[in-house]
């Protein structure tokens, strides 16, 4: 897992996160590390979020993906990037 | 797809927000929002008062909506030792006086359907009507709702709160919603369900819940009017029996909701909110 792709997965998900909350005010203060759910993102905020990373990603989510993975625009981008091999 | 400007809310409390003090050490956090006739939301140990925003908009826009945690629960106050259900019954007393409510609707939803009934025996005066969503009362008994909740607590006991979720997630959401929101849907409601609650909170829930008065007698004394929101695919009820149930309250209507099981607001919360208007509007015009 090399940082240049994990980065990448973040700008990413950054983007989908600005496409979803309509601009990037909210997004660009959002700490890499930082609780999702903190941050004020929403169960369905986040229910969006994982739909578009499936069609971005091109994965399935699954049902026992471990709860810290969702935590963080960090822990999804590694988890994306542990995806890959 | 942009999020929903509507749902843009999350769990998070309000910091500033006031306490409520209904007992002797206890202060209770809770929200009111909108003005009117009161519609008071009572958790059912898996919830905490921000949760319900994104199912209560419409009616706050209505009515006044009052949600708050339970003691022990949530952001209010946590003493040694649990509160009994008396002792949370009184909790809603003065959370209503302390908010100078003379009289308000509650809203019970599983596990605190109990709650709401023995508020409206305890204190009629107090309680305009009811509104049951999944109620966890049975036509002879409770012994359904009893083991479904021991069952909840040995998984969450012997294998943690996510294992509870997993346990929890196919029985209580319904078969629609299930496939509708698919995996996605499935994780961002446990990220929630874990948000809102620490083990300890809902081993002491779970524990409450198997605790009270099973018998179905009581429900014919309770005076307000009743509504039984029951999805059609509740795992405790079937249509035919809620209709049943209904019918051992005086005042006992059932409304049947489509696709929506144990948690029918999570279900469908626009038309859960239509039915609770319905019934308030019904019931006012009788008053």
């Amino acid at each position: 897992m090399s940082d240049q792709e994990v980065e990448a997965a973040r700008q990413r998900i950054r983007g989908l996160l600005t496409g979803l909350f309509g601009n990037d005010r909210f997004v660009s203060g959002v700490p890499d590390d930082m609780s999702l759910r903190e941050a004020g993102v929403s169960s369905t905020g986040l229910v969006s979020l994982l739909v578009a990373m499936e069609d971005a990603f091109g994965f399935e989510w699954d049902d026992e993906v471990h709860p810290e993975v969702l935590r963080s625009i960090d822990s999804l981008a590694g988890h994306v990037v542990a995806l890959r091999g | 797809m942009p999020v929903d400007e509507e749902t843009q809310q999350d769990l998070s409390y309000h910091q500033d927000a006031p306490r409520a003090r209904t007992r002797d050490g206890v202060e209770l956090y809770y929200e009111s929002v909108g003005e009117g006739t009161a519609l008071t939301f009572l958790n059912n140990f898996f919830l905490s008062a921000p949760f319900w925003r994104e199912c209560t908009g419409e009616l706050s826009r209505r009515h006044r909506v009052v949600t708050y945690d339970f003691c022990n629960h949530g952001a209010s106050t946590r003493l040694s030792q649990e509160p009994t259900w008396e002792e949370h019954a009184a909790d809603v007393i003065g959370l209503l006086d302390a908010l100078e409510i003379e009289s308000t609707y509650l809203v019970g939803t599983s596990a605190s359907t109990q709650l709401a009934r023995d508020v409206a025996l305890e204190y009629p005066d107090r309680v305009r009507g009811l509104v049951l969503a999944g109620p966890v009362f049975g036509l002879r008994g409770m012994r359904r709702h009893r083991q479904l909740n021991r069952a909840w607590l040995l998984t969450l006991k012997n294998e943690g709160i996510a294992a509870l979720y997993n346990h929890m997630y196919p029985e209580v959401i319904a078969g629609e919603m299930n496939e509708e929101g698919g995996t996605p849907g499935f994780l961002g409601l446990r990220e929630s369900f874990m948000a809102m609650n620490t083990p300890e909170e809902l081993i002491n829930g779970l524990t409450l819940a198997q605790q009270g008065d099973t018998s179905p007698e009581l429900l014919s004394r309770v005076v307000a009017p009743t509504l039984i929101v029951l999805g059609d695919d509740d795992i405790l009820l079937s249509p035919g029996r809620g209709r049943d149930l209904a019918a051992l309250f005086p005042k006992g209507h059932c409304e049947i909701m489509p696709n929506a099981g144990h948690v029918p607001y999570l279900d469908d919360p626009e038309t859960f909110q239509t039915l609770v208007l319905k019934f308030v509007e019904e019931a006012e015009a009788h008053v």
